[in-house]
């Protein structure tokens, strides 16, 4: 474990929260202000987070993805598109719909990996461009699409947006209220404070699948035969197509986890955010996972983390204007939330320079192998 | 990684001519094609689509004008990306890059006069606009090529981030100190530029200006640069192998430094020119997309000045075109995003190309970038 | 080898069209039949059967007195962007479907250096009325109606200032401003919110207040507010956040920051969110629908465009930019239309389904508001532009 990397990223953490709790106490009690900040660190890095572990995947087995922002963005629309299909068309129930558009997402992600593991892996395609080219024609793709399908009366839909059929629900899987319940007896404080803390764990199921899939994918790449091949292929191709891994086969199958991954990322868009489509909606996301996963030195845990950090920041962000009007003067600068929402990235820069040590790639990442 | 076969000169430059031009001209073919298949599918009319593009970006002077508009920033913005690619870096960055020369043009456009308190001869005033904005859009990328050089920091994110401060501060001066104050003006925009900052128009009632004479000219220069001399060489070497280029003796560090430099430099460039050729102001989001399109434009033309002058020109008919394409056929203008995507996806796997067409496969291969080490 | 890796290639970006377009359209009709009817675009604006059809009006009759065109030009944004350019595209299309237009057509600005060119389009063409959507357009409008005379020019969203300029000699006679009260829309629905809340917490998520129109509906949210705390005697805490931590380019279209905004809130308490801005307010509005809180659109009645919010819609604040645009192209063609500015309305939407939820004195509330606005006998005091 790379505790001075976490170290650092927990410092980040309690110093953006601790500014708002801070500022925000004379309007609200301190724990209502950290637990909905919680719960709303841990949904702003849902998709932060998958597509981090897009990244990881991929690069472990030494393939470059900047693609991920294109594959999210496909994903996002052809999984809603699959839930809206299911839905209206074959007449599904909201659920089977719900269900279908996720796994259509995934499979969306899956199928733009496919093509992305075509050109790097295959055509050996530098594999940067092969990234550009897959961020490009999903803006393109998706854009067209969405006009043609849903706009004019000779679409299918002759001309409106026809209602999707929900989002997926949100999860009470630890009943804190409940236990606490007689506990707390009439006293109305205490239930209250148990309420909130409650809501950081109600989270929706991409939510907290995504954090179930950091540990899985910690698991996987560091303790089972498949991961030790995973970063074999990418530390060094040579030696392990010597004793005897199949590197494309190797590779080709990591980059399509990984798009699999950030097609759940886009499935965390359009199916568990908000029920709708529009165009650019992951909004450069996908860029920012990708420092996350740097950030995070290309291991599951540390991703989580970074993506943690581009959560809170998100989250130090919105409550710093629901409390605007209590700003003190001497931190008015606080106000300006242009500046304020420089954070993450100023971070960022300020990680890569090494200050907390150096980030170290896989070996191989980024080579196409030969023979 | 040569595995070509031995051949005579002539053939074997022959063979260069047509591997430069001939792949991405079927690339493009390709695109169209298959571009036209999708209209076709979604029910529209892909004749009266492509007549449309023609006639919007070449069909009348005020056409070509409008074309040669789009073209300018695209060739100062896809030279930038392709000198990075030479010296084996890759500049996402032009985006913000472009942003703040251009943000810096309008300031000495427009702040100076005023700061002064007399005007400028234009001699003075234009040359310095532009290269104040030229200069500070190197700074911002040169800083990205100093993390690189000296903490090894990746160009990719750190010039991604570098977009977002760059946008985020552009945001926060257009609306504050910067913002045009006149009562009337409510949006995010600087006052107009002195006349004596402006780029005058090359022909009388067609908004195309010596800008784009200018782009031409830099488009040469850094063809001489890269090809005669030594600054060319070193950034070349390093460009194919950094270990290389220590033991010959080039300052790798330095290098890489410069060429971010003189990337962002032209980046800038790509501001400062929209700034005082057209705009005559900086107006929030002007320049959304001209970097990432300058991307496409540096790997469509294979990185080479006058490959990038043509493929500027593809890229600016087609979004010039798309006003009488929409016209004519009420088509959304993704259409043409898509079109961009499948010919740059034609044109980096090359190998589907030659599949197609049935073209053998030699064994070079340009290698752009070089994955997340350095 | 090879061969099969390019099929696979071209497989991906094929199935990816069929299986969207592969279903034909001739199958059942989708649940969402109770949209507006206005969206409903006649067959004669597809543009191939427009240009197919040898017996419909083509683009080429535009120069002909008979036959009467319009174009709209929107700003760098979409015709379907469920906001402000569709309901000018709409307003278009209502002047159609009422006979007043023969021809009705679009042109979407991908970057704001074609202003001058997209609406020069329209113009070269001969249309009748060209409408201009966006402030940003102003200054290309205008230029464009010294060139085209004839030919009547809509601006909304723009301010025409020499109205109020005694040199008559820079009047334009032929372009007309379409503005809005936003901050009194923004106001009667802050009031219903403050009215209507239990927790007397309320929030607003909206774009970013550098655009005047969305500050002002921000800011009329918030003295509306007041004002229904004033008569009810509550003290209601109000929360309003603009997405400026952005650059513009995002502000108005991350539904997922609206969405996580208003749950934040909801979270600290607020039970009615107002989302104002584009799809970053769709978000908030969804959101707040969702966790089952009272949501309240903006710009048109959004029960009817966003079908996912519609059950616990309270209202929006309405800007009335459909009739608004139609109205003015018909008075265009009679020649009754004014250059200058021209104010059109703003009001709040029907309860719908939470009709049976709004007590009769807050009703009441808001009818003597709405009219008190219109009146002039209450105003909001929000001062046009952000001072």
């Amino acid at each position: 474990m790379d505790w001075r990397r976490f170290g650092f990223i927990a410092l980040i953490i309690i110093v953006l929260f601790s500014v708002v709790v801070f500022i925000g106490q004379v309007k609200q009690p301190p724990l209502l202000i950290i637990t909905s900040m919680l719960a709303t660190t841990i949904a702003v890095a849902t998709p932060l987070t998958l597509g981090a572990l897009s990244g990881v995947f991929c690069e472990r087995a030494g393939v470059v993805n900047i693609g991920i922002e294109g594959m999210m963005l496909t994903s996002a629309f052809f999984g809603w598109l699959g839930a809206i299909y299911s839905y209206h068309i074959f007449g599904f129930g909201n659920w089977t719909s719900i269900i279908l558009g996720v796994v259509f997402a995934v499979i969306t992600g899956a199928l733009m990996a496919l093509l992305h593991a075509a050109l790097s892996v295959t055509f050996k395609v530098d594999q940067i461009i092969g990234g550009t080219v897959i961020n490009i024609l999903a803006v393109g793709l998706t854009g067209f699409l969405n006009r043609q399908l849903f706009f004019g009366q000779g679409s299918v839909f002759g001309g409106n947006v026809p209602g999707s059929p929900g989002v997926l629900q949100t999860l009470h899987i630890i009943p804190l209220t409940e236990l606490f319940a007689p506990i707390c007896g009439a006293s109305e404080i205490c239930l209250r404070n148990i309420q909130a803390i409650n809501r950081v764990f109600d989270q929706k199921p991409i939510a907290l699948a995504a954090i179930l899939l950091v540990f899985i994918s910690h698991y996987i790449l560091f303790n089972t035969r498949w991961g030790l091949r995973t970063r074999a292929v990418g530390e060094h191709p040579k030696a392990a197509d010597t004793v005897g891994i199949n590197v494309t086969k190797m590779r080709y199958a990591n980059v399509i986890i990984g798009g699999m991954f950030a097609g759940l990322a886009g499935a965390y868009f359009t199916i568990e955010s908000v029920p709708s489509f529009e165009p650019l909606l992951t909004n450069g996301r996908g860029f920012i996972s990708l420092a996350a996963m740097i950030f995070g030195n290309w291991t599951p845990i540390g991703a989580w983390a970074a993506a943690l950090v581009f959560g809170s920041s998100q989250a130090m962000l919105i409550n710093m204007q629901i409390f605007r009007d209590v700003i003190p003067p001497q931190l008015a600068f606080l106000q300006e939330s242009y500046i304020v929402g420089l954070t993450p990235y100023i971070l960022t820069m300020f990680i890569l320079t090494g200050i907390i040590g150096r980030t170290t790639p896989p070996a191989a990442d980024g080579v196409p192998y030969e023979k | 990684m040569q595995t070509e076969k031995p051949n005579s000169l002539t053939s074997q430059i022959l063979q260069s001519i047509s591997n430069a031009s001939l792949i991405p001209f079927l690339a493009i073919l390709t695109a169209v094609i298959l571009g036209g298949i999708i209209i076709k599918i979604v029910g529209g009319d892909p004749f009266l689509a492509y007549k449309g593009l023609i006639q919007g970006s070449l069909g009348s002077a005020k056409a070509l004008s409008e074309t040669a508009i789009w073209a300018t920033p695209y060739i100062f913005a896809g030279l930038a990306v392709a000198l990075a690619f030479k010296g084996g870096l890759f500049n996402i960055g032009a985006e913000g890059q472009l942003a703040v020369g251009a943000v810096f043009s309008a300031l000495i456009g427009y702040g100076l006069p005023e700061w002064l308190g007399y005007d400028l001869p234009a001699i003075i005033h234009l040359p310095l606009a532009i290269g104040v904005g030229m200069l500070m859009g190197g700074i911002w990328a040169g800083i990205v090529g100093a993390l690189k050089a000296y903490t090894g920091g990746h160009e990719v994110i750190n010039t991604i981030m570098m977009n977002y401060i760059a946008l985020n501060t552009t945001s926060f001066l257009l609306n504050g100190v910067m913002k045009d104050p006149s009562p009337n003006n409510v949006i995010a925009r600087t006052p107009l530029i002195a006349e004596s900052a402006r780029i005058s128009p090359l022909f009388e009632g067609l908004r195309v200006h010596w800008g784009f004479v200018l782009a031409l000219l830099v488009a040469f220069l850094i063809w001489w640069l890269l090809n005669k001399t030594t600054l060319g060489f070193e950034i070349r070497t390093v460009g194919l192998n950094p270990d290389a280029a220590q033991y010959a003796g080039i300052n790798v560090k330095r290098t890489i430094i410069v060429t971010m430099l003189l990337s962002g430099m032209l980046a800038g460039l790509a501001g400062s020119i929209e700034v005082t050729g057209l705009n005559y102001r900086h107006e929030l989001g002007f320049s959304i997309g001209y970097g990432y399109d300058a991307i496409a434009i540096a790997l469509l033309g294979k990185s080479h000045p006058l490959g990038i002058v043509l493929s500027s020109f593809l890229f600016a008919a087609m979004r010039n075109g798309a006003t009488r394409m929409q016209f004519l056929t009420q088509l959304p203008v993704d259409l043409i995003s898509m079109l961009q995507a499948l010919i740059l996806l034609f044109v980096a796997a090359d190998a589907i190309v030659r599949y197609i067409y049935r073209i053998k496969s030699k064994g070079e291969r340009v290698v752009l970038t070089r994955g997340w080490g350095g | 080898m090879k061969k099969f890796y390019f099929v696979m290639a071209l497989l991906i970006v094929a199935s990816m069209i069929l299986t969207a377009c592969g279903t034909p359209a001739a199958t059942e009709a989708p649940a969402a039949t109770d949209a507006p009817a206005v969206t409903e675009a006649p067959a004669a604006t597809e543009a191939p059967a427009a240009t197919e059809a040898p017996a419909e009006v083509t683009q080429e009759d535009c120069v002909t007195e008979e036959v009467f065109c319009v174009g709209v030009v929107t700003d760098v944004g979409k015709v379907n962007d469920k906001s402000f350019n569709q309901s000018a595209w709409e307003g278009a299309l209502k002047s159609q479907e009422d006979g007043v237009a023969d021809l009705v057509q679009f042109i979407e600005t991908a970057d704001a250096k074609d202003y001058a060119k997209n609406i020069g389009t329209f113009g070269d063409a001969g249309f009748d009325v060209i409408v201009t959507v966006g402030f940003a357009l102003g200054e290309a409008t205008v230029a464009a109606a010294a060139t085209y005379p004839d030919i009547s020019f809509i601006g909304v969203d723009q301010f025409q200032a020499w109205e109020f300029d005694e040199d008559a000699a820079n009047d334009v006679a032929n372009v007309t401003g379409l503005g809005f009260p936003e901050d009194q829309a923004g106001f009667l629905v802050g009031a219903l919110a403050a009215a209507m809340s239990e927790s007397h917490k309320i929030g607003a998520v909206c774009g970013t207040d550098v655009v005047p129109p969305v500050w002002r509906f921000g800011e009329g949210y918030k003295a509306g507010a007041a004002y229904a705390d004033g008569l009810n005697g509550t003290t209601t805490e109000v929360f309003v956040v603009y997405h400026s931590d952005v650059g513009f380019d995002k502000t108005f279209t991350d539904p997922e920051w609206g969405a996580q905004t208003a749950t934040s809130m909801m979270d600290q308490g607020a039970d009615a969110i107002f989302g104002c801005g584009g799809l970053t307010g769709n978000g908030a509005i969804t959101a707040a629908a969702q966790a089952g809180k009272y949501a309240i659109g903006v710009d048109a009645d959004q029960y009817l465009t966003l079908p996912e919010a519609a059950p616990r819609m309270l209202s929006s604040a309405m800007k009335l930019i459909t009739p608004g645009v139609a109205d003015l192209v018909a008075a265009a063609k009679d020649g009754s239309i004014k250059p200058g500015n021209f104010t059109g309305l703003a009001g709040y939407a029907p309860y719908h389904d939470l009709e049976s939820e709004v007590p009769a004195e807050v009703n009441a509330m808001m009818e003597e508001l709405n009219a008190a606005l219109l009146d002039g006998s209450v105003t909001t005091n929000v001062p046009p532009v952000k001072p």
